[in-house]
């Protein structure tokens, strides 16, 4: 903070008495950010730091995140352990595989929303925006017991409709024809199925409207001029309002991209908890190794500032090709 | 406006100051005096009006001696303990005296949560009388950490009107128990002849005990898993073919826990299930009418034998970081004394921990708890070391097994000697 004030009074001394007073007023924003940065820097890097210094340490007790005990220094030890282990691996494919399919769908999903919802005439685009945001206003533990509920293996809504499939066509479709006791979240890629469907259907209704007010910032010539040329649907899409929201775009996939990554609330509702290994992902993993008894927290922040790091990358590619989009 | 704009910064200083002064307020609380006006103890579960009482109860017995203490019962449900001791174990501030399941006195022991009360206990007359498997649970490195408080066993509990449609009798061994859940089947389309809790370990390590396995044994500094011999894999075969052979479960078996399949067998949906004593109440919640339907038996052995059962229940505690250990104990003393505990255990559906009130004359003769009673006089425990709740409940070794089973990923042998090497990893881990 220091380093700032003095950084900015040499700055200042050597400009115009003239511009020195537009520099002063300068100082506003700053100021009325302040309050915010204080309260980011108290609930959140604060945090953050102590998360990146337990990392470094061997934490298996309680006692000694209060201070009662020594915390041994391991270096990266931690970091080499978990590294090293064949499971991160399954975990880290689960992650980006899960993460990449969900921002595609979630994007796609939004978008088609999103232009249904500009063509739609007042009314009706009220109300289906109404209820797109609906799902958006579920809180995700409340939205995620729904589903849970939905795919129940014997008394679920889809147990239910797959029951009243004719038996034949049911048969010579997926082999059986009782779905009653089957297991739904049995297999990891159904069940990552499943997951999928509950992280789109909570995430698409942000990227719709979002789109849609992206939209109606396209001045409708341009689109009409198009269309006039003779471009189809797809041929507008891609070459006069995708141009346009480029921006957007490129906002709504990095929030997606780390929306995705550290999905936690609909993992650990879906699985009953902190179980199914096979269908681990970075946050669950590292909320498991942190806090299920023996904890150890060490090794637990280790793979939160993996996941942390992964996703500051991420983010800093995205942010770099929208730059340079945008130069051009 | 250029008013305005001279007063903004100030504006926004007193706006930050006022935002980071109320962020910082609300940490006054400053009584670290030991008095010994309130004993706080943490009870497990929701409570409820005859727990209520009964606490009450032991309230009034120990204020005879304590009349200046009043006692402040907090209720934790079981799933949240965990938690709520970590947060109450980092932040310095727990309770006095703690129940918690016995399956984790050691992990807490430990975790340095529990105070030891080995010379409080051996001190004790009436503590002589409890059945030493319980005790010995309580305990790490040779310490006692914690004081049974009451105990509970897993029985089968089936339907007597289906039995009896079908002509079969309660099973005494697992061929009859196969051709028992296949009858009945047969006879009721629609249900499970067994509602497997395929997710769950403790009715498995019946069958596993009960085929002559061990889950590990230590042997020297180092413990060697019992999961790769023929026993264990026999054990396991067994477990899994009811729903990959016999059909006598669903697939979905695989992800259920025990709740899960004592509901199925309580709403009707399955001939058997594998429950506490203590879970009837719950199931006749689900459906009060199925009390009339029931009957329980042992869980049988392969071989005609009842297998030994798991030895569960709860403890008592002192909160290491209390600064009321002698009143906390002087309470424990009243809480499971041999005629409190009979009291309260009954109530619950449970057993007291005292062998002599065990093998009393009264369960064996009820209906449903004379199983659970013949289930007692044959338990045995899960290995003593505070690793064991990590295989047990983080890495659920033995539940994955199971389950990779059911679900057709790995055969009986992999499966089994992947556990094995799982195991021996954690419980040899440094």
């Amino acid at each position: 903070m220091t380093t700032l004030t003095e950084a900015t009074g040499e700055a200042a001394a050597r400009e115009t008495p003239a511009r020195r007073r537009r520099r002063r007023v300068d100082h506003l924003p700053y100021l009325l950010l302040l309050p915010c940065l204080a309260i980011i820097a108290v609930l959140l890097l604060w945090p953050l730091g102590q998360v990146v210094w337990m990392s470094f340490h061997k934490l298996d007790s309680v006692r000694q995140l209060r201070g009662d005990r020594e915390w041994p220094w391991v270096g990266l030890a931690n970091y080499a352990q978990i590294l090293g282990d064949p499971f991160f691996r399954t975990v880290l494919r689960n992650t980006v595989l899960f993460a990449l399919a969900n921002v595609a769908l979630t994007m796609i999903l939004g978008t088609l929303v999103g232009l249904l919802l500009n063509r739609l005439g007042k009314k009706m685009a009220t109300f289906v925006a109404s209820c797109v945001m609906l799902a958006w206003a579920t809180p995700a533990l409340t939205g995620t017991i729904v589903w849970k509920w939905i795919f129940d293996d014997t008394s679920g809504l889809v147990t239910w409709l797959f029951n009243k499939l004719p038996d034949g066509l049911s048969t010579a479709l997926f082999g059986r024809s009782d779905w009653t006791g089957y297991g739904w979240f049995n297999d990891p890629l159904m069940f990552f199925a499943i997951l999928t469907l509950v992280v789109v259907w909570h995430s698409f209704p942000f990227i719709a409207v979002s789109v849609l007010a992206g939209l109606k910032s396209v001045p409708t010539e341009l689109q009409e001029a198009a269309r006039v040329d003779g471009a189809g649907p797809w041929k507008v899409f891609w070459s006069v309002t995708f141009p346009v929201l480029r921006p957007v775009f490129g906002i709504l996939v990095v929030l997606s991209t780390i929306w995705d990554f550290k999905v936690f609330t609909q993992q650990f509702v879906l699985a009953g908890g902190t179980q199914d290994r096979s269908t681990f992902m970075l946050s669950i993993y590292s909320y498991a190794e942190a806090f299920s008894p023996p904890p150890k927290y060490g090794l637990g922040s280790a793979i939160a500032v993996i996941l942390t790091v992964i996703l500051l990358v991420v983010t800093a590619l995205y942010v770099r090709m929208v730059l340079r989009q945008e130069d051009e | 406006m250029n008013r305005w704009k001279r007063l903004a910064p100030v504006t926004a200083i007193v706006a930050s100051a006022a935002l980071v002064l109320t962020a910082c307020g609300g940490s006054g609380d400053d009584d670290k005096a030991a008095d010994n006006s309130k004993l706080t103890v943490w009870m497990m579960g929701e409570g409820g009006d005859a727990q209520t009482k009964f606490l009450d109860s032991v309230e009034a017995e120990f204020k005879k001696k304590h009349p200046e203490t009043d006692v402040v019962v907090q209720y934790i449900p079981w799933l949240e303990a965990p938690k709520k001791f970590q947060a109450a174990l980092a932040g310095g501030e727990g309770p006095d005296v703690t129940e918690l399941g016995n399956t984790e006195t050691q992990g807490w022991a430990a975790q340095e949560a529990l105070a030891d009360v080995s010379d409080k206990f051996n001190g004790w007359s009436e503590g002589k009388d409890i059945l030493p498997d319980l005790v010995k649970n309580a305990q790490l490195d040779g310490k006692q950490y914690g004081v049974p408080w009451y105990a509970g066993v897993r029985a089968v509990y089936y339907r007597t009107d289906w039995f009896a449609e079908a002509g079969v009798k309660p099973p005494t061994n697992w061929d009859e128990m196969v051709a028992a859940a296949k009858a009945v089947q047969a006879k009721k389309p629609g249900t499970y002849g067994i509602a497997l809790p395929g997710n769950s370990e403790l009715p498995f390590y019946s069958f596993l005990w009960g085929a002559g396995a061990e889950i590990a044994t230590k042997d020297g500094d180092s413990w060697k898993s019992g999961y790769n011999t023929p026993e264990a894999q026999k054990a396991v075969k067994f477990w899994t073919d009811l729903v990959t052979v016999h059909k006598v479960a669903p697939p979905a078996a695989a992800g259920w826990n025990e709740v899960d399949a004592r509901t199925q067998f309580a709403t009707g949906k399955a001939a058997m299930a594998f429950a506490g004593s203590w879970q009837g109440g719950a199931m006749k919640k689900d459906n009060p009418d199925i009390e009339k339907v029931w009957g329980t038996f042992p869980i049988p052995g392969p071989d005609g034998k009842p297998a030994p059962a798991f030895a569960g229940g709860s403890d008592i505690a002192i909160w290491k970081d209390s600064e009321r250990a002698a009143l906390a104990w002087d309470y424990m003393t009243v809480l499971l004394s041999k005629q409190k505990d009979k009291e309260f255990a009954s109530s619950l559906g449970f057993f007291p921990v005292y062998q002599d009130l065990v093998s009393s004359g009264d369960y064996a003769n009820d209906k449903v708890m004379a199983a659970f009673a013949t289930a007692i006089q044959n338990t045995k425990l899960t290995p003593l070391t505070p690793k064991w709740v990590e295989v047990s409940r983080t890495k659920t070794v033995t539940q994955a097994m199971n389950s990779s089973v059911i679900k057709g990923q790995k055969t009986v042998e992999k499966a089994t000697a992947d556990a094995a090497t799982e195991m021996e990893s954690i419980l040899n881990a440094k």
